[in-house]
C-alpha cells in the first residue's frame, strides 16, 4: 500500500515569511546604499562621465527621494565637472514603481552649479559598444571633420616650393587636344575626297560646254543638263552638311583651346597651394585662433543632444539597450513603450536654482524650470522645456522628440558674467575676457544644424604662457607681430556661426581681433606674396606655355586649313551651277519647255 | 570550498528521505535558479514553491549547485534566444509591450534577452530535467547508495549542524 504525499509543505510557511521579512529589513538597511550605486553607475554609463552621490535616501512611504553632493563629471574636459547639484529632492509616484517606472511628480533641485574643477579625471572610457561610447566616437568624427586653417606663425616665412611639370594639368589637357586635331584632320581629308565634287564640276563644265551650239529643240540635251544643275545642287547640300560638321569640330576644339586656358588657371592655384602663405583672410585668422575653441563648445552641444537623442528617440518602437553590469552576461534590455500608457521615466516638472559664477565673492542664485523630461517622448506627447530668466540671464530649451523628426534647441545669454579664459592654439597668448556677455544658441532639427557662440568684453587682459618667456619678444617676425598687435586690443566681440547638416557642417568665426591681425598681416606681407606668386606663375608659364603653343598653332591650321578648301570646293560648285543654268536659259531664250 | 559544498549538497539530497520524484522536482526547479540570472522576480516565485511545495529543498540546491555553472557556459546562447524573442519576431511584440505595460511582470526583468532566453530555456527543459534526475536517482539508489552510507564521509556530513538545520526543510 503506497501512502499519497502531501502537496504543500505547511510548516515552511513560517519560516518563509521569517525569511521575507529578514528580506526586507536587509532591503531597508541596503536599499539607500544599492540605489545609490545603482544610480551612480547608471548614470555614469550613460553620460559617459562619472556620476557620484554623496548620499542618497529613499523615504518609500512618503514617496520621495533625497540626493545630496550629486555631482557629474563633463564627458569632453577632464578636470571639470559638467553639473553639480548640493541637494535634489524628488516627490515620486509609488505605484508606476511596480510596472519598473520612475514618474518624478515634483523635483526641487537646489545649489546647482556648472564647470566647477575637480581633482580627478571624470571621464570614463567605454570599453564595450555603449550607445555613449557610439555617440562620442560619432561627435568625434563629426569635430575633425571640420578643418581650421593653420596660421603659419611657426615659421612666419613665406616658402616657395618648386613646380614639379608632371603634376600641371595644362600640358596633359594639351596632348590630348592635340591628338584631337590629328584625328580632324585625318577625318576632315577623309570627307571632303568621300564628297567627290571634282566629277560634279567637271561632268558641269562639259556639258555647259556641249549647250554652247545646242538648239531648243534639243530636248535629250536640254533634260540631261538639268539633271547635271540637280547633281551640282545635291553636291551643294553635301557640301554644306559636311561644312556644318566641321563647323561643329572646329569649335569643339576651339573649346578645347579655351579649356588650356582654364587648366592653366587651376595649375596656377595649384601652385599657389604650395605658397606656405600665412593666412591672410580675416575668416582665415578667426577660426585659426578661435576655431578650436569654438568646434568645442558646439561639440559638447552636440554630444549632449544626440546622447539625448539616444537615450529618449522618438517613436513607440521597442528600444534596446545594454542589460545591467552583473557576474553573468549582461545582455541587451529591450524597451517597450505603449501609447496612452506611463513612460519608463517621467520628471513632470523640476524646479531648479543654480549658481553660475560660484567662485564670486557674493555669487548670485537664479531660478529655472524643467519640464516633461521623459525617456519616451511619444508615450508622454510632449516636448521638454527648459526655462530660465534673470536680469542679467535668458535661456531656454526645447528638446521636441515627440515626432518623427526630432528637434532639439537650446540657446542662453548671461550678461556681466565671468568668462573662461581661452588659448589661442598659434600663439603663447592666453585671451582672459573678464566679465562680459556670453550667448550659446545651438539647434538640430533632423540632422539640420545651426548653432551661434558669441562672447563679448570690454575687460581683455592678455596673459602670456610662463613657458614663453614674460614680455614677447620670442618666435619670428611675423608671431611677434600678430603678438603686439593682439596685446594692443582691449575689446573682444567674437562670434562663431555653424551651419550646414551633421555630415557636412561648416563654421565661420569673425571677431575684431581676426580683423585687426588680417589687416596688419596683409600689410606686412602682401608685397612678399604678390611676389611669390609671381615666381610661381612664371614656373607654371614656363612648362604650360611650351605645351600649349604648338597645340594652339595646330589647331588654328587644321581649323583653317579645311575652312580653306571647303569654300574652294563651295566656289568651284557655285561657279559650275551658274555657268550651267546661264547656258540652259541661252538655248531656251526664257521659254520654259517642257 | 565550492567543490565540497557541492558534494554535501549532493550527499545529502540522494540521501534525503524523500521520494525519486521529490528529489528530481527539486533539482528541477533548482535548475531555474541556477541557469536564469539570480536576483530576478520569477526566482523569488521559484523559491517559494521550493520552500512551500513537498519537495526535496537539499535537491533544489542542488539542482542550482549544478546549474549555476550550466548557465553560465550557456548564456550567449540565452542572450541570443532572448534577441530573437524579443527583438526579432515582430508577431510577439505586442504581447512584450503588454507585459512590459503591466504592474509586477516588469520587475522579472522579462525583457532583458539574457533572462528571458535562459527563463524559456529552463522551462523547456524543467520535465526533462525532472525526468533525468528521477532515474539518476533510482539508479543510484538502487547501485552505489547503501555503501555510501556506511562511508566515513557521510557519517561526518550527517553529524554537522548543517545537517540539522537543513532537516527543517526535508521532505
Amino acid at each position: 500500500m503506497t501512502t499519497r504525499l502531501a502537496v504543500f509543505r505547511w510548516k515552511a510557511v513560517a519560516p518563509l515569511l521569517v525569511f521575507t521579512v529578514l528580506g526586507l529589513a536587509a532591503w531597508w538597511l541596503l536599499a539607500d546604499r544599492l540605489a545609490r550605486r545603482a544610480a551612480e553607475s547608471v548614470g555614469t554609463a550613460m553620460l559617459g562621465a562619472k556620476v557620484e552621490i554623496d548620499r542618497l535616501h529613499i523615504d518609500l512611504f512618503g514617496g520621495k527621494i533625497e540626493v545630496r553632493g550629486l555631482t557629474a563629471a563633463s564627458p569632453s574636459e577632464s578636470l571639470k565637472n559638467l553639473v553639480h547639484a548640493d541637494e535634489l529632492v524628488a516627490d515620486l509616484d509609488l505605484l508606476p514603481l511596480l510596472e519598473k517606472k520612475v514618474i518624478i511628480d515634483r523635483l526641487a533641485a537646489n545649489g546647482l552649479t556648472f564647470g566647477t574643477p575637480r581633482a580627478t579625471s571624470g571621464i570614463v572610457p567605454s570599453s564595450g559598444p555603449g550607445a555613449t561610447r557610439q555617440v562620442a566616437e560619432h561627435v568625434g568624427q563629426w569635430a575633425r571633420s571640420i578643418d581650421f586653417p593653420a596660421l603659419q606663425l611657426a615659421t612666419g616665412k613665406i616658402a616657395i616650393g618648386r613646380v614639379d611639370p608632371a603634376s600641371l594639368s595644362t600640358p596633359r589637357e594639351a596632348k590630348a587636344l592635340a591628338a584631337r586635331a590629328d584625328s580632324s584632320r585625318a577625318a576632315w581629308t577623309a570627307g571632303l575626297q568621300g564628297l567627290d565634287l571634282g566629277a560634279t564640276v567637271d561632268s558641269a563644265t562639259a556639258l555647259a560646254n556641249r549647250l554652247r551650239g545646242a538648239r531648243p529643240t534639243d530636248l535629250a540635251l536640254l533634260n540631261q543638263a538639268r539633271r547635271t544643275i540637280d547633281q551640282v545642287k545635291q553636291a551643294r547640300d553635301r557640301v554644306a552638311a559636311f561644312e556644318r560638321g566641321v563647323t561643329t569640330g572646329a569649335a569643339g576644339l576651339q573649346a578645347g583651346v579655351t579649356a588650356l586656358n582654364e587648366a592653366k588657371q587651376r595649375d596656377y592655384a595649384f601652385a599657389r597651394s604650395m605658397l606656405k602663405l600665412p593666412a591672410l583672410d580675416a575668416g582665415d585668422v578667426g577660426a585659426a585662433l578661435f576655431g578650436p575653441v569654438a568646434m568645442a563648445r558646439f561639440q559638447r552641444a552636440l554630444y549632449l543632444v544626440q546622447l539625448g537623442r539616444r537615450y529618449f528617440p522618438p517613436g513607440l518602437l521597442p528600444h534596446a539597450d545594454p542589460g545591467p553590469k552583473r557576474m553573468r552576461r549582461a545582455g541587451t534590455t529591450v524597451r517597450f513603450p505603449r501609447e496612452h500608457a506611463l513612460p519608463g521615466f517621467l520628471l513632470r516638472d523640476a524646479e531648479l536654482s543654480f549658481r553660475l559664477d560660484p567662485t564670486a565673492s557674493q555669487p548670485k542664485t537664479y531660478a529655472g524650470r524643467l519640464t516633461g523630461l521623459t525617456s519616451d517622448p511619444a508615450v508622454y506627447g510632449r516636448p521638454t522645456v527648459f526655462t530660465a530668466s534673470a536680469p542679467t540671464l535668458q535661456a531656454g530649451g526645447l528638446f521636441d522628440h515627440v515626432r518623427g523628426t526630432p528637434l532639439d534647441t537650446a540657446g542662453a545669454t548671461m550678461q556681466g558674467v565671468s568668462l573662461p579664459a581661452l588659448a589661442l592654439g598659434a600663439l603663447p597668448l592666453r585671451l582672459e575676457p573678464g566679465r562680459g556677455t556670453v550667448t550659446l544658441g545651438f539647434a538640430l532639427h533632423g540632422d539640420t544644424l545651426r548653432g551661434r557662440w558669441g562672447v563679448r568684453s570690454d575687460a581683455l587682459r592678455w596673459v602670456r604662457d610662463s613657458g614663453a618667456g614674460a614680455g614677447g619678444g620670442g618666435g619670428t617676425p611675423v608671431q611677434q607681430l600678430v603678438e603686439r598687435v593682439l596685446s594692443g586690443i582691449g575689446s573682444l566681440d567674437l562670434t562663431a556661426q555653424l551651419r550646414g547638416t551633421i555630415d557636412h557642417p561648416s563654421l565661420a568665426i569673425s571677431s575684431n581681433l581676426d580683423r585687426a591681425v588680417a589687416d596688419r598681416l596683409r600689410a606686412v606681407v602682401g608685397e612678399e606674396v604678390a611676389g611669390a606668386e609671381r615666381k610661381l606663375r612664371a614656373q607654371v608659364d614656363s612648362s604650360v606655355d611650351r605645351e600649349t603653343a604648338p597645340v594652339r598653332a595646330q589647331v588654328t591650321a587644321v581649323t583653317g586649313e579645311v575652312t580653306a578648301r571647303l569654300a574652294e570646293q563651295r566656289g568651284r560648285l557655285d561657279q559650275a551651277q551658274k555657268t550651267l543654268e546661264q547656258r540652259l536659259r541661252d538655248v531656251t531664250r526664257g521659254i520654259r519647255l517642257p | 570550498m565550492l567543490l565540497f559544498k557541492l558534494l554535501q549538497s549532493l550527499v545529502k539530497a540522494l540521501h534525503s528521505e524523500g521520494t525519486p520524484g521529490q528529489l528530481a522536482a527539486g533539482i528541477a526547479l533548482g535548475s531555474i535558479l541556477g541557469l536564469t540570472p539570480l536576483v530576478n522576480l520569477h526566482n523569488a516565485v521559484v523559491f517559494a514553491a521550493i520552500v512551500l511545495l513537498n519537495v526535496s529543498f537539499p535537491g533544489a540546491m542542488l539542482g542550482w549547485a549544478v546549474f549555476v555553472p550550466v548557465g553560465f557556459l550557456l548564456d550567449p546562447l540565452f542572450d541570443r534566444i532572448g534577441r530573437v524573442l524579443l527583438l526579432e519576431t515582430p508577431a510577439l511584440t505586442p504581447l512584450w509591450t503588454t507585459l512590459a505595460n503591466t504592474p509586477v511582470v516588469p520587475l522579472a526583468n522579462f525583457n532583458n534577452t539574457v533572462v528571458l532566453g535562459s527563463l524559456v530555456w529552463a522551462l523547456v527543459f524543467l520535465y526533462p530535467v525532472f525526468l533525468a534526475s528521477r532515474w539518476g536517482v533510482r539508479r543510484y539508489r538502487d547501485t552505489v547508495g547503501a555503501w555510501i552510507v556506511r562511508t566515513r564521509v557521510y557519517q561526518a556530513v550527517k553529524a554537522s549542524s548543517l545537517y540539522n538545520m537543513y532537516r527543517l526543510f526535508r521532505p
